[in-house]
């Protein structure tokens, strides 16, 4: 079966080194959690990955596409939601979705019955005709992550997707990312809530200082850490202290 | 220099804030020189009237009548970007629950965004009635420096009315109907001072002259309305009145405010509009290239004062469609409204896809979606070409009826006056969209001054085009 993701020798400096020769693979189904402190690289990783940065080493593809020599090819596949929604304003949810539909284009009817099902799960079926200027930051982060669902992605690359949102709504979230991947979808996510990478990922890579330190599942984690019987938060300290 | 978290700290942080998001240095930083070598030409100019002024000294009465008009002008103009400044301040940068957040006393926060505001509404009628005013103290009319208290004053006096009008207008229809109110003003503002500059051209000048005799103080007269005016031309006491009246209105108005402002009640998320909002639900398009070009015509539809610019841009329009419609006569018809026109289409050309490439907030969403960079600017200029076609059709038609000799000269021009400023604003856009707390400005002077330039040439190409013998009178008389 053909890999979600092959990243091989990826690097990237912007005048000092950022990502220094990064090696991924993701399966299809695989819900791939990389975590890492703070400036880390894990977003101008996601970003290399969705093609919105190219590496200044090193190949990526996904689902055999090759991100960097076919560019619009390997975004067809993919959905990239950043750390900050990207969202206009003076449009309804609606409207952001019929765009968003079009751009990765959709097929009219199949698209307005799945926003119409997205925005009625996520809550925001009362807010559709209202723009999004005054919306509370976890209805934009809602309506961005119906964007990301509407044209049904093979890969998800979501950075930080739980901010802002409330209990009830990162529950909801979860469940449709989880479906997703049920459905043969890959997930890359960014967190710091090691919550949700331990209970929903099935993989973990820990980046840090531009290198992956450790990847595979806890045990695998707590074996590489040289801790038995640890949380992820433990792991995650003893790995990435300095 | 000052205590942290003191009024002149704050002020200073308030003004660094202004300056760094005033046009200036919004743009790239090499555009200065050309800004400031504009700026020796108004100083030069200003040198030439201040010579004419001298040379014909206005009696009294009419002086004091201009003053006031002019005050009157630069008052409206300067109450509706007040306006639009205060709801940007209050409702829009998003800072404000940050600083109030914080130990800062909330009526030291208020009082520096108003005395901000009304700094950043007198700059450009400083530098303008400043270029005069030191022409004529060149000359040795020192009277005339009274202009900078009195333009302060009446900045001062406007910035207070701006925030206590947005603050009622705000609360009843919200941040959005208040902005297009400011606007309109401005808008209406323009346009007579348009109508007020062509009058003479159709009214009689025994009618226009009885109009401004009615309008003059007489001789000696002392009612309050002059006294403005008499500031303006350096008397003290009426100055000083102006100067404590504006500070008397600013002080109200902050007292007023000051404990609303303190209790978060002034502040977008206070607002909640009455009914429902109307029905928008989109028309879902299988082709990038469709959801682009519609996406590019909402963000110019929906941007702020997109109508009031228009129209400033279009006023133009006006004398031309009179020429064309025969009721006045400019010189030859056609030598007047051909290159009119094209020098519209490249403003209006420049403003539209000015709009879509500073108006985008999310430009990543598009580079992360299977489209090529090419489809995106093609969709752009496609929909700013549509814009401006949709407002060029009408004097289209009247030349193509009416001076249809022109027409395909003029077609020319405007087709590469479209081209020509397209490409410059789709490359550097004129800043239009004042940058959010926190992000980075788009837009740069140099596109406008670069966009102003090329019309301008196409414009002259065009004229030469259309007059016969149109380099004539360089030659010899013969």
């Amino acid at each position: 079966m053909t890999p979600a993701l092959v990243a091989r020798g990826v690097s990237k400096s912007f005048g000092r080194p950022v990502i220094g020769g990064v090696d991924l693979t993701i399966a299809p189904g695989e819900f791939f959690a990389l975590l890492g402190p703070n400036g880390a690289g894990k977003t101008t990783t996601l970003r290399m990955i969705a093609g919105l940065l190219r590496p200044d080493t090193g190949s990526i593809s996904v689902f055999g596409v090759d991100v960097l020599r076919d560019t619009l090819n390997a975004k067809r596949l993919m959905a990239w939601l950043p750390d900050e929604p990207l969202l206009y304003d003076r449009l309804t949810p609606m409207e952001y979705l019929e765009f968003v539909a079009g751009l990765w284009r959709v097929e009219p009817a199949l698209a307005r019955s799945r926003a119409e099902d997205l925005l009625a799960r996520l809550g925001l079926w009362p807010h559709r005709h209202e723009r999004c200027e005054g919306f509370s930051r976890g209805m934009k982060q809602k309506t961005v992550l119906a964007g990301a669902l509407i044209h049904e992605p093979k890969f998800l690359l979501l950075d930080e997707p739980f901010t802002g949102l409330d209990a009830a709504s990162a529950r909801l979230v979860k469940e449709m990312l989880q479906a997703r991947a049920a459905d043969g979808a890959a997930v890359l996510l960014t967190t710091h809530i090691l919550d949700v990478a331990e209970r929903l990922a099935t993989r973990i890579g820990i980046l840090s200082g531009g290198t992956i330190l450790a990847e595979g599942d806890l045990t695998a984690l707590r074996a590489r850490a040289g801790v038995n019987d640890a949380t992820l938060e433990d792991v995650f300290l003893h790995l990435t202290r300095v | 220099m000052f205590g942290q978290g003191s009024f002149p700290w704050l002020f200073g942080h308030e003004i660094r804030l202004l300056w760094r998001g005033s046009l200036l240095v919004r743009s790239r930083r090499y555009v200065l020189v050309p800004v400031l070598a504009v700026g020796l030409v108004f100083q030069g100019i200003a040198l030439l009237i201040a010579g004419a002024i001298a040379r014909h000294p206005l009696p009294a009465p009419e002086l004091i009548l201009v003053a006031n008009l002019n005050l009157f002008f630069f008052g409206v103009l300067m109450l509706s970007r007040a306006m639009t400044a205060a709801i940007e301040v209050l409702y829009s940068r998003g800072d404000v629950d940050f600083l109030l957040a914080s130990p800062i006393p909330p009526g030291q926060v208020l009082a520096v965004r108003m005395i901000g505001v009304g700094l950043s509404v007198a700059a450009p009628w400083l530098l303008l009635g400043g270029a005069l005013a030191n022409a004529m103290a060149a000359r040795g009319q020192f009277w005339a420096l009274a202009i900078y208290p009195m333009l302060l004053a009446l900045a001062l006096f406007t910035a207070a009315l701006a925030f206590a009008l947005v603050v009622v207008l705000v609360g009843a229809v919200g941040p959005a109907v208040a902005r297009r109110i400011a606007h309109l003003m401005a808008l209406l503002m323009g346009v007579l001072i348009f109508a007020l500059g062509q009058a003479p051209r159709f009214v009689a000048p025994q009618v226009m002259g009885r109009f401004w005799q009615a309008m003059m103080p007489a001789v000696g007269a002392r009612g309050l309305q002059w006294i403005p005016g008499e500031a303006v031309l350096g008397r003290l006491e009426p100055l000083a009145t102006c100067l404590a009246f504006a500070c008397v209105v600013f002080g109200v108005v902050w007292i007023t405010l000051d404990k609303k402002f303190a209790a978060g009640s002034i502040s977008a998320a206070a607002h909640r509009p009455s009914g429902p909002p109307p029905r928008r639900d989109g028309q879902f398009r299988a082709s990038a290239a469709a959801a682009l070009f519609i996406q590019n015509l909402r963000v110019l539809a929906r941007f702020p004062g997109v109508v009031t610019q228009t129209v400033y841009r279009s006023l133009t329009l006006v004398p031309v469609l009179m020429i064309l419609g025969g009721r006045i006569n400019i010189g030859a018809g056609p030598q007047v409204v051909a290159p009119l026109l094209v020098f519209l289409t490249g403003q209006l050309a420049l403003f539209f896809i000015s709009v879509m490439v500073g108006g985008d907030q999310a430009p990543e969403l598009t580079a992360s979606a299977p489209v090529a960079v090419t489809t995106l600017d093609r969709t752009r200029l496609g929909a700013a070409v549509y814009a401006t076609l949709l407002i060029m059709a009408l004097p289209l038609l009247g030349v193509a009826f009416r001076q249809n000799e022109v027409l395909p000269v003029m077609l020319a021009g405007m087709a590469g006056v479209l081209l020509s400023n397209l490409i410059i604003g789709l490359r550097l856009p004129i800043p239009l969209i004042r940058a959010q707390f926190g992000k980075a400005q788009t837009g740069t002077v140099l596109g406008l001054v670069l966009g102003v330039a090329v019309s301008s040439v196409w414009a002259l190409l065009v004229w030469l085009a259309v007059t016969p013998d149109a380099l004539g009178w360089l030659l010899p008389h013969r």
